[in-house]
Formats: C-alpha cells, structure tokens, sequence
C-alpha cells in the first residue's frame, strides 16, 4: 500500500489557516520528484497543524494520526496530525518526524529553528531524525543523518512558529502555560485581582489576601473564644432558659446553611444532629 | 482547565465544616477562672487550630494541604503526649527549643514564591504547579471557613 505522500493535497487541508503551504515548503514543486524519490526511501511524512490551548497538549488534540507503512524496504510511519485552532491561544505547528530505516532522513521544513545559535542546539535525537529542506530565509538544519537510527520510527514534536523545538524548551513551554493559567484561575479567587498586572504583582495580591484570611480567622477564634465563653458561663450564673435550647440549634442551621442551594440537605440532615450537639454542650455546662 | 470543586466549594464540604467545628467548639474547656489573658489567648488559640483542623478533616485527605494540616496536627499531638511524659518523668523542654530556631529560619526573607509555600500547608515539598493549584483549592477553603465562623461569632453574640 502505498501512502499518501507529501504533496500539495495532502497539504492543503491541514493547513487551513495559520501556514500556507507555500510558506512552509516553499520548494512544493520539488517536492513531487523529492516525494517520488522518497517513496523509494519509504519515507513519509505530513504535518498538520494546531493551536490547542495548553488544556489539551498532552494529546487529546490530535483528532487523528494515521500511520502507513509504505512499500519499500523498511517500515516508515507516516503520521497526520490535525490539531485544533483555538482563537486564544497561540497557534503551534504539529509536526512527526519519521525516520525510515533506509537511507532517507525527510524533515519538513516545519520545523523552524531559531534564528541564531539555536540551530547547533539541535543534536541527539533530533538531529538524527531530521533533514530538513532548507526553506525560505529561515534557516533549518541540514543535515541528512541516514540510517543512524534506524530503530526509531518517529518523534512526536510541537511547537509553535520561530521557536525552539528541543525537548527541553518544549516542555519548558508547557510548564509555563500551565502556570499561567493556573495563575489566571487564582486571579479569579482573589477579588480586585483581575485589574493586576505582572505575576509579581497577582502574587503579591494573593498573597495578601491569604494573610488577610488568616488573621480574619484568628480573629474570629478570638472572638468566638469571648462568645463560647459567655455562653458557657450562661448556664452557671442563671440557668439557660429551656426553650432556647429547643429554637437555638434549628436556628443556627438555618441560619448557617440559609444561603445555600442545598437547604433542603443541611435542614433534612443537620439540625437534628446539632441539636444534639449543641443541646449536650449545654446540659454538660449545668 | 476547570478545576474540580475549586469554583465553588461544594455545600457537603461546608456544612461538615461547620458541624465539625461546632462540635469542637463545644468541647473546648472555658477559662475556669476570671480571664487571664494567657487563659483566653491559650483558648482561641485552641479554637483557631480547632477550626482549621475541622475544615482539613471536612476536606479530608484529597488535597495536599489539607494532608498536611491533618499530618501536622496529629505530630503536634503526639508531641504534646511526649512533652506531657516528659514532664512526667521530669526531664524536658527541649522540644519546644527546637521548634523555636526552626521558626527563626523559617522568617527569612524570601521570595514570593517561597511566601506562598509558607502561607499554603504543606507547600514547602510542592513544585510550583501543584503549589498553584493547592492554593487555589486552600483559598477557596480558607473563605468559605471564614464566612461560616462569621456567621456563627454572629448568631452567638447576637443571641
């Protein structure tokens, strides 16, 4: 059988907005003949590409990877990958690299290194696995590496436009997308937050806020000290009248559960159950 | 990523809170004697920690700082019952020595992050992600508590 190779079809649908084809792979019309030679070294590849929202970078994007095994000699996977283009968030381009085991290395020139030295940080593993066809002004690592990894079959790679594409930095990215929402769900808790700008500045307001709670809790415990105490002399200077002790408690689950959805829960459940609690309070305070 | 329960603290959470802590607080002796300071300080202090105690076990254990809340009352209580046999047997105090050069290291100046590690529970073993997300579900908590305490230092002293 033999796979869709790379060519301006299998192209076009998958980039629908963020590249165009000819942006990515500026050579398209060598690209047939690269593609025919290609099909000797048994080696395809297509991209896609993605914007997913850092929610979904673990994987569940990808709607559909297809693997072939193309007819020559060795086993090469083909993989298509369709990520889904969030308005937010910054589009990132897909990109699986094969590795054939014959003698043909094929990377697309997706994959964009950084201007600059980031280039020669590319090694290891990811050198081996690419050869990319030097496209545009932006310069790719050439490099064609036959047949020194012939047991991998590909390297799942993301990233997006102009960036870095080693794994450390990918997963560098991810880790601070993560934080930064993260950041933006605390931003959420803290009121008057959401006008802040600067993480320093949000961490600083967070963590006011949580001192602020703090010592509001100390307080309170202060102050429910000088009312438990109150109320625990009550008894013993003149004696509680009785039926305070049967209002009270349906009192205060009213009271406390008052504002909530679930009424029906805290006064079906609980009154009862502090009656009893705060009624023994009592009765062991006489 | 909507984070489960952290929205909104779900009213279960709140009324074993509430129920946890009234309990407690009931149990919590008065100041026998005409209040000393040292005798009311010790008292809300003991309702403080009961309070945070309640919400911890009302959380229970899913939660990283919750753990350690739960993990720290419980080795305070331990050490309270080794300082109690220690004071027994008449030898002592050493203890409480110990905790106090901790706290003085702990006061450094440090940064923000590691302020949030002191502010949150059990933070200082956290990586800055699950940091992150412990505080979120903490402040949420810490909140929700706040509210029902009011409401009850409310009722009381109203009543």
């Amino acid at each position: 059988m033999d796979p869709p190779l790379i060519n301006e079809s299998t192209f076009s649908p998958a980039n629908p907005s963020a590249y165009s084809l000819a942006e990515i792979w500026p050579f398209s019309g060598e690209l047939g003949s690269g593609g025919l030679g290609l099909r000797m070294g048994n080696l395809t590849r297509n991209l896609g590409d993605f914007a997913d929202t850092s929610m979904h970078r673990d994987g569940s994007a990808e709607e559909s990877t297809v693997t072939e095994q193309s007819g020559g000699g060795g086993a090469s996977a083909s993989g298509i990958r369709r990520k889904r283009k969030d308005a937010n968030s910054e589009d990132e381009s897909s990109k699986m690299v094969s590795t054939s085991s014959a003698n043909e290395l094929n990377d697309s020139g997706k994959k964009r290194i950084k201007l600059g030295g980031s280039g020669d940080e590319n090694s290891g593993v990811k050198a081996e696995a690419e050869a990319s066809f030097a496209g545009g002004s932006k310069s790719s690592e050439q490099g064609t590496k036959p047949s020194e990894t012939p047991k991998q079959d590909y390297i799942h790679v993301r990233a997006r436009r102009g960036q870095a594409t080693d794994s450390h930095s990918l997963a560098e990215r991810a880790r601070r997308e993560k934080i930064s929402e993260r950041m933006k769900s605390l931003q959420d808790l803290v009121p008057g937050c959401n006008k802040v700008i600067g993480k320093a500045l949000v961490l600083d307001e967070i963590i006011n806020y949580i001192q602020s709670l703090q010592r509001q809790v100390e307080f309170l415990s202060m102050k429910l000290e000088v009312v438990n105490s109150r109320l625990n002399m009550n008894p013993t200077i003149e004696g509680f009248p009785s039926k305070d002790l049967g209002t009270q408690p349906f009192d205060v689950a009213g009271m406390l559960f008052g504002s909530q959805a679930a009424r029906g829960l805290a006064t079906g459940s609980q009154p009862g159950w502090l009656h009893m609690q705060i009624g023994g309070s009592f009765e062991r305070a006489t | 990523m909507t984070l489960n329960g952290t929205d909104m603290l779900p009213s279960e959470t709140k009324i074993k809170f509430a129920s946890r802590f009234l309990r407690s607080l009931s149990k919590i002796k008065k100041p026998r004697s005409a209040s000393s300071l040292k005798e009311t300080q010790k008292c809300s202090e003991r309702i403080k920690v009961a309070a945070y105690s309640s919400m911890a076990h009302a959380v229970g254990s899913r939660r990283a700082w919750s753990r350690a809340v739960l993990v720290k009352l419980g080795s305070r209580a331990r050490q309270r019952q080794v300082l109690m046999r220690r004071k027994r047997s008449k030898v002592g105090k050493k203890c409480k020595r110990v905790g106090m050069k901790k706290k003085k290291i702990k006061n450094c100046v440090l940064g923000q992050e590691n302020k949030l590690r002191e502010l949150v529970p059990g933070g200082k073993s956290m990586d800055i992600l699950s940091l992150l997300e412990e505080t979120t579900h903490y402040l949420t908590c810490l909140s929700a508590q706040v509210k029902v305490m009011q409401t009850i230092a409310d009722y009381y002293s109203k009543g």
